[in-house]
């Protein structure tokens, strides 16, 4: 009973607890004013939030025995904040909501299987340097007898909402797109014959009918991949300190052949040929 | 002419800091506006469709029949206990890919996202409107039943002659609590891809990143429809006033 009076009285205590507190971050922030805001949170609470997007696969699940993330999007972001000196804080983010997440401050980067493209670019800051590069394959009933994107014209496609094959789809092949929450609710959709084709990373379909009994009847007979773009690291606009300090990672990912190591462990196939491509480059001096 | 107002009305809100660009696109343009058709389809259909329901769960409820009363009470409950998000997924992604799998039918199933959510969200909203129905009925005082008896009323004559105008005229405030909850909740088909006009914002502001933007506009749109609906709802109450009745 007396609990909470007791509780709410050392208010004059907090306060000053709070002051000095603040005086405290003024001070640090004023003596390390040579990065930027995020660099600098980065470094002084040794944590660096992370989102990263876990739709199922080698790019990023969740192990069903550990409830760890695993796979590749999560290994990225583990060895990105070692590389950066600090804890990695990872968090699951969605297609739709990932801007939002970086925008908000809830995570300060994204290696959320999100391409580079020129409206991304005129909003967010990115690493320049690609960790990988990712088209769209369709996913359709082997019976379908669709074997090209013209194919699809008129007819319904099942995507994700903020897909970025959105847009080319409507525009260039005249699909009727249906954007469902996720990658997960538009391929159910798919096997529930509310579409013809269910159109996501080539990275995502591809090890899903690979692997799977249930996905039997399904094939991806597209060949080549809509909207080739390279994958990079997201950050807020105008975080200079931050993405130099991430794309120097990112290079040295490639230099040391890190990042094939990890495409191959995670058992994603077929091979990117874009990673030994720039190893190259950047082995060259 | 219109072209040109809508550039300067959007210029004007970008000195604001609002960008409002996506209405100079016609194809998103047009996308949004028939979002706001399609929310309004939804809201047309569920409002007469889920009264219906609440009609029918409610006679049930209150038929004194065991058999009738306990099937409709599990409903009730079952409904009125989970999620309508789960219930659309269950009813979209499991009932309706069983159905595709089993009833091999000519033009395939003709069960569309946008029919599932008028079920599910019907029937929701219907078990809502039927215990705030059940309220009304019971409120009914004994002794206009018995005088109605007493005329020679059957069972079903004294439900729909007595009991439901009476009952409509108790339950009215909370059937228009639950109409207004039910407007904001077509917003739940946005989740399995019916072009409502929250799914077309979802739509426009992935590749745009205006979400501030439109989240405005759709907070005006529902705000501007729930508005209708309590309109409508205290208009029925002041003209089905009976007077020496309840006040």
């Amino acid at each position: 009973m007396t609990s909470h009076p007791r509780l709410s009285s050392p208010s004059p205590l907090v306060s000053s607890r709070t002051a000095i507190a603040l005086t405290a971050a003024l001070g640090l922030c004023a003596g390390a004013a040579h990065a930027d805001a995020t660099l600098d949170r980065i470094k002084q609470r040794g944590k660096v939030a992370i989102g990263v997007v876990v739709g199922g696969g080698p790019f990023g699940s969740i192990d069903p025995a550990t409830q760890q993330l695993v796979g590749w999007n999560p290994d990225l972001a583990r060895d990105l904040a070692k590389q950066l000196g600090a804890e990695v804080e990872l968090v699951q983010v969605q297609p739709s909501n990932r801007v939002q997440f970086l925008q908000s401050g809830k995570v300060d980067l994204l290696i959320a299987s999100m391409e580079y493209n020129a409206d991304r670019g005129e909003i967010l800051g990115h690493a320049p340097t690609p960790f990988y590069r990712v088209g769209g394959t369709a996913a359709v009933q082997k019976t379908s007898g669709i074997a090209k994107w013209e194919d699809l014209r008129g007819k319904v496609v099942c995507a994700s909402q903020g897909s970025s094959y959105v847009k080319p789809l409507q525009e260039q092949y005249g699909a009727q797109v249906r954007g469902f929450k996720s990658s997960a609710e538009s391929l159910l959709a798919l096997r529930g014959g509310n579409c013809v084709a269910a159109v996501h990373d080539a990275t995502l379909i591809q090890p899903l009918l690979r692997n799977n009994a249930e996905w039997a009847a399904y094939g991806a007979p597209i060949r080549d991949e809509i909207l080739p773009a390279p994958s990079v690291v997201w950050a807020r606009k105008g975080e200079a300190d931050t993405i130099a300090a991430v794309d120097k990672v990112v290079q040295q990912w490639h230099r040391s052949g890190w990042l094939i190591a990890t495409e191959k462990r995670n058992g994603i196939e077929p091979p990117q040929p874009l990673l030994p491509e720039l190893q190259a480059r950047f082995k060259a001096p | 002419m219109s072209e040109t107002l809508l550039g300067q009305a959007v210029a004007a809100l970008r000195t604001v800091g609002l960008n409002y660009a996506f209405v100079l696109d016609a194809g998103d343009r047009s996308a949004f506006l028939r979002g706001l058709g399609v929310t309004l389809q939804l809201c047309l259909l569920t409002i007469p469709a889920s009264l219906a329901a609440g009609v029918l769960i409610a006679a049930a409820l209150t038929s004194g029949r065991a058999w009738l009363v306990q099937p409709a009470r599990a409903f009730v409950e079952l409904t009125r206990n989970t999620p309508t998000l789960v219930q659309l997924y269950c009813a979209f992604l499991v009932l309706n890919m069983l159905i595709t799998q089993h009833v091999k039918l000519p033009g395939g199933n003709p069960l569309t996202p946008f029919v599932w959510v008028v079920i599910v969200v019907s029937l929701h909203k219907g078990v809502f409107h039927a215990e705030a129905l059940r309220a009304g009925i019971e409120a009914v005082p004994r002794v206009t039943l018995e005088a109605a008896r007493s005329l020679g009323f059957s069972q079903r004559q004294l439900l729909s002659r007595v009991e439901l105008p009476l009952a409509l005229r108790f339950a009215l405030p909370s059937l228009v609590n639950n109409l207004v909850d039910l407007v904001k909740m077509t917003a739940v088909a946005s989740a399995i891809a019916v072009g409502d006009v929250t799914y077309e914002s979802i739509m426009i502001w992935t590749q745009r990143d205006n979400v501030l933007e439109l989240l405005l506009l759709i907070l005006v749109f529902f705000g501007l429809l729930t508005w209708l609906v309590s309109l409508a709802g205290r208009w029925l109450e002041e003209r089905w006033r009976m007077p020496g009745y309840g006040q």
